[in-house]
């Protein structure tokens, strides 16, 4: 059984997701010891050229595929640390992870998840078609998120965070991946049924609904991926030096930080932001 | 008053990065204590070794069911190597959790916090 990881990346004017997936792609590499390949567009392809990371994306990705950019009708806020911008967020083509990974047990990043240590590894083999993240884990405090971060809406089901997805190729995930670009095309009839706000589609959203569908309209206690250890965006990816990460964390979520550092620890980085400036020392660990 | 506040206010800074750094410590170990294997997924902790033990101590060796932690039924063909390999990972993520929790402990500033 071939076993690898996928990243999707798709550029907007803001965010520079291909150069994230080289960082995600390259450390997931070094520590799970599997293939890894990116899912990106023509246009994400042609940045890659120009800002001449294309070579490095070679060095990193057994195989670059190219799809379609999805539609650019999707928008959310971003924040650094205090500051914030709405920017435009491509994220509508998850659905065809079954089709288009070259592996049989796929593990989906996403390009912010930045994998530090071998935990994922042990999930290469258990007896289960498809793993989600079972929540995220706020690195300061659980009591910083929000009920809509553990639930897809006020009245609705668990959420489960789609940031890791690991999957089995089979005619079973093949129903899955289905149902998630069903719950994308029919997102208004979803969001009334389930209660959430479509405003803005979100693929843990989808992967949540999906899941309870196919669990038989239930909320069943099966295996997940960990929870996700998750940088709020809020905070701050302060630094790196060699493989620790200093990282500045409001603890109410304004504009008073205290410092923390990780090491050898997974974690996704919702700051994007300070993601890309620290991207040159991020690379060297790659 | 106001030097004695703004003491208050440093600790609470410290208290602030120690609580992170020793969640994340937690967390860690947490992720090494889980061990796939035939299938199953395991979170070693000393029920689990223990229970293996007593498997062993009872000649319960070969072709053992267990539980695994979202109570699977995995099929353990050699339970000695399979006792050895979780004695083997439990030591070593909690003598690493150990050294760092200690080394956490002797840091009494934020800038010794920061430099574990």
């Amino acid at each position: 059984m071939t076993k690898g990881i996928l990243i999707y990346a798709h550029n907007n004017r803001s965010v520079d997701y291909a150069l994230m997936s080289i960082v995600a792609g390259g450390l997931a590499k070094k520590q799970l010891q599997v293939p890894a390949s990116l899912v990106t567009d023509q246009s994400t392809i042609d940045w890659m050229h120009e800002s001449k990371i294309y070579d490095k994306a070679q060095e990193v990705f057994e195989n670059i595929i190219i799809v379609p950019r999805p539609p650019a009708n999707n928008y959310r806020r971003l924040h650094d640390g205090v500051d914030h911008s709405t920017v435009t967020f491509m994220n509508g083509n998850r659905y065809s992870a079954w089709k288009q990974t070259p592996y049989d047990r796929t593990l989906m990043i996403d390009a912010d998840f930045f994998i530090f240590s071998k935990t994922l590894g042990e999930y290469w083999d258990v007896d289960n078609d498809i793993l989600i993240g079972e929540s995220i884990n706020d690195i300061y405090d659980n009591n910083r998120l929000g009920y809509c971060d553990r639930y897809i809406s006020e009245v609705g089901t668990k959420l489960y965070w789609a940031t890791t997805v690991m999957f089995t190729k089979n005619s079973y995930t093949k129903l899955f991946f289905d149902l998630v670009q069903i719950i994308l095309d029919n997102y208004q009839y979803f969001a009334d049924t389930y209660r959430f706000d479509s405003k803005q589609y979100r693929n843990d959203v989808a992967f949540s609904i999906a899941k309870h569908i196919l669990d038989g309209f239930e909320n069943i206690d099966t295996l997940s991926l960990p929870p996700v250890l998750t940088l709020l965006d809020k905070d701050i990816l302060h630094d790196v030096d060699q493989d620790k990460l200093t990282v500045l964390v409001s603890h109410k979520l304004d504009a008073n930080f205290c410092a923390a550092t990780l090491k050898n620890t997974d974690i996704h980085i919702m700051n994007k932001q300070s993601i890309v400036r620290n991207i040159s020392k991020l690379m060297e660990l790659v | 008053m106001q030097e004695q506040l703004q003491q208050a206010l440093d600790f609470a800074n410290y208290k602030q990065t120690f609580s992170i750094q020793k969640k994340v410590l937690k967390e860690k170990n947490a992720a090494k204590l889980t061990f796939g294997f035939q299938g199953g997924l395991f979170h070693i902790n000393q029920t689990l070794l223990t229970f293996v033990e007593i498997l062993i101590l009872k000649g319960r060796t070969t072709a053992v069911v267990l539980l695994d932690s979202n109570q699977n039924p995995i099929l353990i063909p050699n339970l000695e190597e399979f006792r050895d390999e979780i004695f083997s990972r439990y030591f070593e993520a909690t003598n690493e959790y150990f050294e760092a929790d200690q080394s956490l402990k002797k840091s009494r500033s934020v800038e010794k916090l920061l430099a574990q």
